[in-house]
């Protein structure tokens, strides 16, 4: 028993792993806001996984960015609703 | 020739041939009969090569017989040619070994079964199987089982029980005292007067005649102890029913499984009565004396053998069962390996189930739906079997069953079955708990069969089978998803075979069936309303305070039950202490059903976890309550960094009791230099140098674990614990 591929975790983990060179020449803040893209990517690992991508990297990316894209939906509401109640 | 009816208890090798059995029955005692039973194992190969192994044999040992025939093959589904070679329970596995030593090349079938396995596939038998037995003088002429392992419930034998208890463990003390219980009676015999101590045990063993002797460390220390004393003084002590034979001493030892290693003590096996070591039985700590029975029953493992052995084990011979029942050969040594694959098909299948993140924070009225033993259903529905092509959707296989779905198919029908008589008992039935551990040891033989398809050294196993199981699984939890989530539902969580979901004004049962109906419709699987939670809280993850987990979490069900998962009380490696303050802390909540309710209630845990705290920076703790069982990952040798469990591990070591790979140690943390201190009767520990700041880090990790949904983590908690509980700020504010 088994697996020979890592699991969509693992890979998540060894691909944030690979870009600590690029992470450490980051300024403190950025760091912290790559670190929650990668989190955004692990939100969806079952489906990274599920995918079974050759180029999984392509599927965290879009992952990171369907997680932006929540958060500009959210913000929009917000802003549709806070720009409603000045017209109001 | 006379007859009786009895149940059957014991079934081994007799010493020259054939096999002895032993019988409870209710009129005539205990009876020991004998029966002729020879045994046939196989072996094939080049022609030539096989004619040699042929000569070899008839000329080496004559009084076998052997014969060239022809036996299916499961893989090819075709008859092969193949040396039959029938010879004596007793004496097969010595000869499977001399000849596979002189002819390695050749392929052997059936030459490791139990006779116990082959004696139930002949007869139908299985332990406290219900007979009608014919005999004459001591020879068993005939057996007809009135029973059936599939039966709910079996009629009852007269099982005589005697239980010995030892007043301390023997890992870390000398025990100075055994008490007996057997009949309502209860007898004390201090084992320090060897003669008179060996004495009153013989004499409660010839008068009492037990079918089951039930021990604490029987295995590892009562048994040999109580062995070596009788030689010690001459006085012969008689474990054993069969005055013909010894007791049998299995080695101890260590093995990888599931990504660990594991520890199985020696074993002591009795002949004619069954020796049960709750220490050593698999799966004691969960189940009981019930389970070890039904997972007997169902295996048709000896009642002594399925106590100790893994379900895998068991899986293996019901699988073993039905292949000789169908005449298809049994490999010893499986040679089928991986089809070959391309990279993608590789990619595409070599995955696990479904697991996802599940939504943070609290939900009330969580319906939790699961598929009733998924994979055991999947392989049992879609006819799963390694000599069958792979089905590549949910639904009905146009192939007659295979080998896997007829070995399954009344396990997990007896398994449906338990669970709605369960279902139908009211809460307070005392019969509950009964029906439980049985129901849960079939359990275990079905989560088992799967994982046990993809074990390379499986005899029935076959990668390729075991992945299309787990891809329908992920399939049909894919399509309960996409069925909730038409119906309004939104998907809190899915995990492998359940999904929890809510939805507005459904909190209860019948809110959730036509979710169910629509599931079943799309999956053609069983699935069941597990339960409905008033409120369960997602937990996040330790490293990561954005993430959530995928088992970690608790929660209150609709019934007044709870459900813990992934959190400190669930491991094995937590003080005493700390997980009945974790229990305390739940306690408090079990009792809200909305999460405002858990909200009013946190000033009170708060209050707890507070004094308990305090109690424990003040060192007002028993030390017992204090000790951690580390499990032991490699040999001593082996650690470059002295964990804690390894410099436990050598100070026991150092008194003369090493601890072997895979058993736990249990220690205390220290503070300075080393570390740690084993916890042993002859190890003095000075309750001055228990590391107390280091066991308060842990108290807070365990209380934020429950506390951290109401906005309490452990910085906050930490804060509310320094100021003596004057601050209380909720993490968003920190």
């Amino acid at each position: 028993m088994g697996r020979t591929i890592p699991s969509a975790n693992q890979y998540l983990i060894q691909e944030q792993e690979s870009f600590s060179r690029f992470r450490r020449a980051l300024r403190r803040s950025d760091q912290l806001a790559l670190d929650e893209l990668f989190a955004a990517a692990r939100k969806h690992a079952a489906a990274l996984s599920y995918a079974s991508h050759a180029l999984p990297f392509e599927v965290a990316l879009l992952s990171m960015l369907l997680e932006e894209h929540k958060e500009v939906m959210r913000l929009r509401q917000i802003v549709e609703a806070l720009s409603q109640q000045q017209d109001g | 020739m006379a007859e009786f009816s009895g149940w059957l208890l014991d079934l081994y090798e007799g010493q020259q041939s054939g096999v002895v059995l032993w019988f409870v029955t209710r009129e005539a005692g205990r009876v020991r009969l004998y029966q002729d039973f020879p045994v046939t194992f196989y072996i094939s190969g080049a022609e030539k090569e096989l004619k040699k192994a042929g000569i070899f044999l008839q000329s080496h040992f004559p009084f076998i017989k052997v014969i060239f025939t022809s036996r299916k093959d499961l893989y090819s589904q075709n008859h092969i040619p193949v040396l039959a070679v029938e010879t004596q329970p007793a004496r097969i596995a010595a000869l499977v070994r001399r000849i596979s030593k002189q002819f390695p090349v050749l392929d052997y079938y059936d030459a490791d079964i139990p006779v116990a396995i082959r004696y139930a596939a002949q007869f139908e038998t299985f332990p406290l199987a219900y007979c009608r037995v014919t005999y004459e003088g001591e020879q068993l002429q005939a057996i007809e089982v009135l029973d059936s392992p599939w039966e709910l419930d079996p009629p009852a034998p007269p099982l005589r029980i005697l239980q010995i208890d030892l007043d301390c463990d023997p890992r870390y003390g000398k025990p100075e005292l055994l008490t007996v219980h057997f009949d309502d009676k209860e007898h004390h015999i201090p084992i320090q007067y060897e003669s008179s101590s060996l004495i009153r045990l013989n004499s409660i063993l010839t008068n009492f005649d037990p079918d089951l002797l039930l021990t604490n460390s029987g295995d590892i220390w009562l048994l040999p102890h109580l062995l070596e004393m009788s030689k010690r003084t001459g006085i012969a002590l008689n474990f054993n029913r069969d005055p013909n034979r010894p007791v049998m001493i299995k080695k101890e030892g260590s093995y990888f499984t599931y990504g660990r290693i594991v520890y199985r003590g020696q074993q002591a096996l009795l002949f004619g009565r069954c020796h049960i070591d709750s220490r050593n039985a698999m799966l004691w700590q969960d189940y009981d004396l019930t389970s070890a029975l039904e997972m007997a029953r169902v295996t048709r493992l000896p009642i002594q053998t399925a106590a100790r052995c893994s379900p895998g084990t068991g899986i293996n011979m019901m699988e073993i069962i039905t292949a000789l029942k169908q005449g298809v050969l049994v490999p010893w040594q499986k040679t089928h390996g991986e089809e070959v694959k391309t990279a993608y098909e590789l990619l595409r299948n070599d995955q696990g189930g479904l697991v996802y993140q599940p939504v943070k924070g609290i939900h009330e009225n969580v319906g939790m739906i699961d598929f009733i033993s998924l994979y055991p259903s999947i392989m049992t529905y879609c006819n799963i079997s390694p000599e069958l092509p792979i089905p590549k959707d949910l639904g009905n296989s146009p192939f007659p069953p295979g080998l896997i779905p007829i070995t399954l198919k009344p396990l997990l029908e007896k398994r449906v079955a338990m669970k709605q008589h369960l279902l139908a008992l009211p809460p307070d039935n005392p019969l509950k708990p009964y029906y439980q551990a049985r129901a849960s040891s079939l359990k275990m033989l079905l989560v088992c069969c799967f994982g046990y398809m993809g074990y390379k050294a499986a005899k029935f196993g076959r990668i390729e089978s075991h992945e299309a199981i787990s891809a329908l699984g992920r399939e049909a939890l894919l399509r309960a998803k996409e069925a909730a989530e038409d119906m309004g539902f939104t998907v809190l969580h899915l995990y492998v075979d359940g999904i929890w979901v809510k939805k507005e004004d459904c909190s209860q049962p019948d809110d959730f069936l036509p979710l169910l109906n629509e599931i079943i419709e799309r999956t053609s699987l069983p699935i069941a309303l597990d339960c409905i939670y008033s409120w369960v809280a997602f937990l996040s993850s330790k490293q990561d305070s954005h993430m959530t987990v995928p088992n970690r979490y608790f929660g209150a069900r609709q019934d007044g039950s709870t459900t813990v998962r992934g959190i400190e009380i669930r491991k094995h490696d937590t003080p005493a202490y700390i997980t009945r303050m974790q229990e305390d802390l739940l306690g408090i909540f079990e009792n809200a059903s909305t999460a405002q309710e858990l909200q009013d209630l946190l000033p009170r845990a708060l209050a707890l976890v507070l004094e308990r705290y305090k109690n424990l920076r003040a060192g007002r703790v028993r030390l017992a309550d204090l000790v951690v069982h580390k499990r032991m990952s490699k040999e001593l040798s082996a650690y470059r960094v002295r964990s804690a469990a390894a410099i436990a591990a050598q100070q026991l070591k150092d008194i003369g009791q090493p601890i072997r790979l895979g058993q736990r140690v249990p220690l205390v943390y220290t503070i300075g230099h080393p570390g740690a201190c084993a916890w042993h009767v002859h190890i003095p520990l000075d309750p001055r140098s228990v590391n107390y700041a280091y066991y308060c880090k842990l108290l807070v990790r365990a209380a934020s674990a429950i506390l951290q949904p109401l906005q309490m983590d452990e910085a906050a908690l930490n804060t509310y614990l320094i100021s003596d509980g004057i601050i209380q700020i909720p993490i968003e504010l920190l």
